[in-house]
């Protein structure tokens, strides 16, 4: 290798690293925010103030069952027919794309202080993310989003509600 | 040095350095959309999605700022075809997996959606754009 090339390779590098250094001192606060959310345990035990107001913190299969057992409710952002086959026991069906229509439903049903914990079809699905941060503008304090959703809790053979088993 | 050689090569570089300047700047306003796209892709856990979509903007905004300003160009447009290589894996593993989800190339809110089979014809062209600005950039020293 040509010391012309070693220097190109080397403030490629260079440039890769400052674009990376520039995105994480813009962005620290949202990345250090998920990274603890991830982090810490266990989450459960956050306060609702340092839960997010902006990004909804991402919960794995271990925490979402833990937040259950302390009164979470299970928010399922799939379709309708979706949710009908299975869904998280004790969950309610609030599709991403009728949020408009069933927000001030679900304002009346749970105060701003309602821990809930949002989930789609896991895998990356957005509808979890884009429900959670609406909930979150909405005024909702505590709103996580289960990453894994719905097929994580089927395949770790939890109880399902609704469906067949 | 021929006039034409010199005129491809600023074409190619001013093409290759506005394209991810442009896709750099439109990204860096609003991370967390840009980071639901990422994870739409399903490739990335929900920390990476956020990581890419914190730090990405900045790397094709730097990589495309030298490019126009003619400042470390070889480097740059090493970076941008070395980034465009990437995303077109990534548009593949779409193809493979058959999910038609908007690319989120240019637009974090995904409002002008482009699918994947036209994002990588497009990332074709700027891999090309690439390799000529850095094939002929060498050609003029």
């Amino acid at each position: 290798m040509s010391a012309e090339t070693r220097r190109i390779l080397l403030e490629a590098a260079i440039i890769l690293l400052l674009g990376v250094v520039l995105g994480l001192s813009v962005n620290y606060r949202l990345v250090l925010r998920t990274f603890q959310d991830a982090r810490i345990p266990p989450p459960w035990s956050l306060s609702s103030s340092t839960v997010t107001a902006r990004w909804p913190a991402p919960v794995d299969l271990p925490a979402v069952r833990q937040l259950l057992k302390k009164g979470a409710v299970p928010i399922d952002a799939r379709r309708r027919d979706l949710f009908r086959r299975g869904h998280l026991p004790g969950a309610r069906s609030f599709p991403l794309g009728q949020a408009d229509r069933w927000m001030a439903t679900f304002h009346r049903e749970f105060t701003p202080a309602t821990p809930l914990v949002v989930y789609c079809s896991g895998g990356g699905c957005p509808d979890a993310f884009e429900l959670a941060a609406r909930l979150l503008k909405e005024g909702y304090r505590d709103v996580r989003v289960f990453e894994g959703g719905f097929p994580a809790w089927r395949d770790a053979h939890l109880p399902v509600a609704g469906g067949a088993p | 040095m021929k006039r034409g050689t010199r005129f491809a090569y600023h074409l190619c570089r001013l093409l290759l350095g506005g394209v991810f300047f442009y896709a750099g700047v439109v990204k860096v306003a609003d991370p967390a959309a840009f980071a639901r796209q990422v994870g739409a892709y399903r490739i990335l856990p929900v920390q990476g999605a956020i990581l890419v979509a914190a730090t990405l903007p900045y790397v094709e905004a730097l990589a495309g700022g030298l490019l126009l300003v003619n400042r470390k160009v070889r480097p740059a447009a090493l970076v941008a075809g070395a980034l465009t290589l990437v995303f077109m894996a990534v548009l593949v593993s779409l193809l493979l997996r058959g999910l038609q989800i908007d690319c989120g190339c240019f637009n974090a809110l995904g409002k002008a959606g482009t699918g994947p089979s036209l994002a990588l014809l497009r990332d074709t062209g700027l891999l090309l754009l690439a390799i000529a600005t850095y094939r002929l950039r060498g050609k003029l020293t």
